[in-house]
C-alpha cells in the first residue's frame, strides 16, 4: 500500500539580517539593490583596519541573552507573528550558539560557571521552545553554513511523517571573534567585500543573522508557499574546501529536485550559494552547469547580505518566499566582472518576472550541502513511500570510555564496576592511522575512533551512507586553543588548522571522509539529549532503498579540564572527569537475530510528558508486558527532578524490572547514553534478557526521552 | 644540514603534527606541499602563521606561496633571505 506525503506549506516567516531586521525590509534593501556590508562595528578588535562584515540590526529584547539567541528570538518571533499555533518541534541550525559571550568571559578569565549557562548550542533552541511554548523536540543541528537548510529538511521530514503539524525551524549565527578571525585564518574573506562569481573575487564576507519558517503539513487559507523538495549531501571530500567540481552540491541539487518531483527546466531561479571564495564558486557553477542546460536565473545574495553561516540556509529560504510573493529576483551584489571560467551569468541587477519554483543551495565546511525545492504551490505529482516502515537494525557496535574501548568497558559493565574517566588520548587513537589524525585533537579522535570500531565490528567493506554525529559541546580543545591562541598573540596569529576542527561537525566530516559517505551528515548538538537527537536524525533520514539504508551514528564529548567544569553543570556537581561516547553501524532494514533501536519518545519534561512518553512506547501493558530492564539516564544536576520522573514513570507503569542509573557507572557527560545504548544492545545480544524482551533506555532531567531496544524476530 | 634548516624541521613536525616522520625523513628538495608528507592547503597556512610568527617573514600572496612552500629548501632560503629577526 501506498501513501502520499503531505506538502510542506509555509505558514509563516521571520528575518534579520544586515539587509533588514524584518521582512519588508530585507525585501526593500533587495529591491534597492543594497548592500549591507560594512566595517565591523559589533565588537571591537585589536587587528586593524577591521574586516567588511555583514551586521545585523537587532532591537533591545532579550537583552540577557548572548547575540545568536536575541537573532533566533527575533526572526521566530516574527515567524509565529499573528498565528494561533503552538509549535510541536522547534529545529535551529546554529554553529555559533553563546560564543560571542564566552569568548568574553574567556578573556576575563571569569570561574563563574552561571555565566556560561548559555554556551551551548541548544540553549538557542531551548530559549525559542520557551518563547514559543513548544513542549515537543527542540532539535539543534549544526553543519556549518548549511545548518539552516538542514534543519529545515528535518522539520520536512518530522511533518511528512505525520508526528508532526507545526514545525518552527532556521537557522542563527552572529558575529564573534572565532568566526570573524577564523575564516580570516583560512584566507577566505574578501577585503573588498565579497563578490560572489567575480573574476577576482578573493572570498566571503562574514556575516550574522537569523531567519524562521514556521512549517506545517496541513493545508493552509494562506501559504507563503512550499517546501517542495530537499536534498543532503556530503562530498566526503575535504575538511574545508568543496569538491572541485562540486560533485556533492550536484547531487544535493539533483536529490532536492527529485524529492519535489520536478525537472531542472522547471526550475525558475537558483539562488546560488555564492560566498564569493575562489573555489566554492567555480564548484558550484560547474554542478549547476552540469545539470542545468541552459542554467535559469541566478545569483547569490552574499555579496549584499554577507554570509550568515548556520542562518544562511534559512535566510535564503524567507528571501525565496519573498521572491515567489513579489514576482521578483534578487541581483548577484557585488560582482562586476562576471568569471569566464564559472560559465554562468549572474544576474547583474535586480529583476521582476514570474517565479513559481526555486532552487535554493547552501554548502558547508565538511563537504556538507543541503539543498531546497521551494514553490508557489503544490507540486502537482503525486509523490507516495511505501507505509511500512523498516527499523533501524545495529549491525556493529563500540564504545570509549575511561575504562578503555568496547570490550575494556563492557566487561566493567557486567561486574558493574565504574568505568568512569579519561582514557588517554593516545589509547583513544591507538588503532588510528598516524597520518589520518595528524590534525585532529581528542573529540574528533574519539569520534573517528569510534566508527572505525563501529565499522570493524559489522565486518564487511561497505561504505555507510549517512553519518549522524551527537556532542554536547564539540570540539572543546581546538575551540579553547583558537581563542587562548587568540588572546595571547593580540589576535595577530588566528590557527587555521584549530578554526576548521572547531566547527561542530568537523568529526563527522572527518568520518565521511574516511568512509567515502556520500549521505546526508548530520550533527546535532542537544545537551545531555545529544545522541538521543542523532538517532532521531538518523530515524528521520535513514531511507529503507539499498545503498541509501546504512549510517554510522556517533556520538561523544570531550573532557577538557577547563571548559567542562564551566559549561557542564552534571561535571561541577560530580567533580570527576570523565568522557567518551558511542558508536553503532545502522541499518534500515528488518534484519532478525540483530537488535533494533526505536527513537521512541523526545519531548520537554512537563506535567504531561511522562503519560506522552508512555503512550509513545505502546502503552502502558505494552511497557509492563515487553520491558524488562531500564537504563535511566539522570544527569547530576539534574538528579532531584530526574529521580522524581523515574519514580513516577515506574509507579505509572506499574513494572519491577532492574533499573540501572548507568551515569554513575559511565560517568558524567552528555554522551554517556550513547554507551548505555552500546550496554542495552550487548545485553540483549548476550542473551541476558529473555527473548523478545526489550531494554528501555530512558532520559530524565530538562527532557524525557525514550529509546527502546529490541532483538528482532 | 644547517641550524634553520634543522629548526624549521623541527617547527614542521610540530605544528602539522607529522608523529610518525623524522627530521631526516624530510628531503630538502622534495615536493613539501601534495607530496608524500601529506601536506595539503590548510597546513600550508598553518605554515604561513608559523612563518610569520617566528621569523617575521609575511608570505602575502598566493603566487609567493606557492613558490616559497614547493620545497623544503625554498622554505629555507625565504626565509633566510626576508628575516629581519635572523639577520638581527
Amino acid at each position: 500500500m501506498n501513501i502520499t506525503h503531505p506538502s510542506i506549506h509555509i505558514a509563516g516567516v521571520g528575518i534579520v539580517s544586515p539587509l533588514g531586521s524584518d521582512v519588508d525590509k530585507t525585501l526593500a534593501s533587495l529591491q534597492a539593490n543594497h548592500s549591507g556590508i560594512a566595517p565591523l562595528r559589533v565588537f571591537s578588535v585589536k587587528q586593524q583596519p577591521a574586516l567588511l562584515v555583514g551586521q545585523a540590526e537587532i532591537s533591545e529584547d532579550f537583552a540577557t541573552l548572548p547575540r545568536t539567541h536575541r537573532l533566533a528570538m527575533a526572526a521566530a518571533k516574527q515567524a509565529m507573528a499573528g498565528q494561533d499555533c503552538t509549535p510541536d518541534a522547534v529545529v535551529v541550525g546554529t554553529t555559533t550558539g553563546g560564543i560571542s559571550r564566552t569568548e568574553k568571559l574567556l578573556a576575563e578569565n571569569s570561574q563563574d560557571p552561571t555565566s556560561y549557562m548559555y554556551h551551548g548550542l541548544t540553549t538557542v533552541a531551548e530559549a525559542i521552545g520557551k518563547e514559543v511554548q513548544c513542549n515537543g523536540e527542540r532539535l539543534t543541528f549544526s553543519t556549518a553554513c548549511s545548518s539552516g537548510a538542514v534543519a529545515i529538511s528535518m522539520a520536512c521530514r518530522m511533518l511528512e511523517s505525520g508526528k508532526s503539524q507545526w514545525v518552527l525551524a532556521g537557522g542563527a549565527d552572529s558575529l564573534c571573534l572565532l568566526t570573524y578571525y577564523g575564516f580570516h585564518s583560512l584566507q577566505l574573506v574578501d577585503k573588498q567585500g565579497s563578490r560572489p562569481f567575480d573574476i577576482s573575487r578573493e572570498g566571503m564576507s562574514v556575516g550574522e543573522g537569523a531567519a524562521f519558517l514556521l512549517l506545517t503539513n496541513k493545508k493552509l487559507k494562506h501559504s507563503y508557499g512550499v517546501v517542495a523538495g530537499y536534498g543532503l549531501s556530503c562530498d566526503a571530500h575535504h575538511a574545508a574546501a568543496p569538491h572541485p567540481e562540486g560533485k556533492g552540491a550536484e547531487n544535493g541539487m539533483k536529490l532536492a529536485m527529485d524529492r519535489a518531483g520536478i525537472k531542472a527546466d522547471q526550475v525558475d531561479y537558483i539562488n546560488l550559494h555564492g560566498t564569493g571564495t575562489p573555489e566554492n564558486d567555480l564548484a558550484e557553477s560547474k554542478a549547476v552547469r552540469r545539470l542545468f542546460d541552459p542554467p535559469p536565473a541566478l545569483s547569490s545574495i552574499k555579496g549584499l547580505s554577507g554570509h550568515g553561516l548556520a542562518a544562511s540556509g534559512a535566510i535564503e529560504a524567507v528571501i525565496s518566499v519573498l521572491c515567489l510573493k513579489h514576482d521578483f529576483l534578487p541581483a548577484n551584489g557585488g560582482c562586476k566582472e562576471v568569471d569566464p571560467e564559472c560559465g554562468i551569468k549572474p544576474l547583474a541587477s535586480p529583476a521582476s518576472q514570474p517565479v513559481s519554483t526555486i532552487l535554493s543551495n547552501s554548502f558547508g565546511f565538511g563537504g556538507n550541502n543541503a539543498c531546497l525545492v521551494i514553490t508557489e504551490k503544490e507540486p502537482e505529482i503525486v509523490r507516495s513511500q511505501d507505509d511500512e516502515v523498516a527499523p533501524l537494525s545495529i549491525i556493529g557496535k563500540s564504545c570509549i570510555t575511561g575504562a578503555g574501548h568496547t570490550m575494556d568497558s563492557l566487561g566493567k559493565f557486567f561486574t558493574l564496576e565504574s568505568m568512569a574517566g579519561v582514557l588517554e588520548t593516545k589509547i583513544v587513537a591507538e588503532k588510528l592511522a598516524a597520518r589520518s589524525i595528524r590534525r585532529l585533537k581528542r573529540f574528533s579522535q574519539m569520534a573517528l575512533a569510534l566508527a572505525q570500531a563501529a565499522k570493524e565490528d559489522f565486518g564487511i567493506q561497505q561504505a555507510p551512507h549517512g553519518v549522524f554525529m551527537g556532542s554536547s559541546w564539540g570540539a572543546l580543545s581546538e575551540t579553547y586553543d583558537f581563542l587562548e591562541n587568540l588572546r595571547q598573540t593580540d589576535e595577530k596569529f588566528p590557527s587555521p588548522l584549530d578554526f576548521v576542527g572547531s566547527v561542530h561537525n568537523s568529526a563527522a566530516g572527518q568520518i565521511a571522509i574516511r568512509y567515502g559517505a556520500t549521505g546526508p551528515n548530520l550533527t546535532s548538538s542537544g545537551g545531555d539529549y545529544s545522541f538521543e537527537q542523532a538517532v532521531l536524525a538518523a530515524d528521520g533520514f535513514l531511507e529503507k532503498e539499498t545503498r541509501r539504508n546504512t549510517a554510522l551514528v556517533i556520538a561523544a564529548d570531550e573532557y577538557h579540564s577547563h571548559l567542562s567544569p564551566l559549561l557542564d553543570s552534571s561535571v561541577r556537581e560530580s567533580n570527576f572527569a570523565a568522557d567518551g561516547g558511542g558508536g553503532f553501524y545502522l541499518c534500515r532494514k528488518n534484519i532478525p537475530g540483530k537488535v533494533s533501536v526505536s527513537p521512541s519518545f523526545y519531548g520537554k519534561s512537563n506535567g504531561e510528558t511522562l503519560s506522552e512518553c508512555i503512550v509513545a512506547l505502546g502503552g502502558r501493558e505494552h511497557v509492563k508486558n515487553n520491558c524488562a530492564m531500564i537504563l535511566a539516564g539522570i544527569p547530576a544536576a539534574q538528579a532531584q527532578a530526574g529521580e522524581q520522573q523515574l519514580d513516577c514513570f515506574m509507579k505509572e507503569v506499574d513494572i519491577d524490572v532492574p533499573v540501572i542509573h548507568y551515569r554513575k557507572f559511565i560517568g558524567e557527560f552528555g554522551s554517556a547514553s550513547a554507551v548505555a545504548a552500546v550496554m542495552a544492545t550487548q545485553l540483549i545480544e548476550s542473551g541476558e534478557i529473555p527473548v523478545g524482551k526489550s531494554v528501555l533506555l530512558l532520559g530524565f532531567g530538562s527532557n524525557c526521552t525514550a529509546l527502546e531496544f529490541v532483538m528482532q524476530g | 644540514m644547517d641550524e634553520l634548516t634543522a629548526n624549521i624541521k623541527d617547527k614542521l613536525i610540530e605544528i602539522l603534527n607529522l608523529t610518525d616522520v623524522t627530521p631526516e625523513d624530510i628531503d630538502e628538495n622534495a615536493q613539501l606541499v601534495g607530496g608524500e608528507l601529506g601536506i595539503d592547503s590548510i597546513d600550508v597556512l598553518e605554515m604561513v602563521v608559523m612563518v610569520e610568527k617566528d621569523y617575521g617573514v609575511v608570505i602575502s600572496n598566493k603566487e609567493i606561496g606557492e613558490k616559497v612552500f614547493s620545497t623544503l629548501k625554498n622554505l629555507v632560503e625565504y626565509i633566510r633571505s626576508n628575516s629581519l629577526t635572523l639577520a638581527s
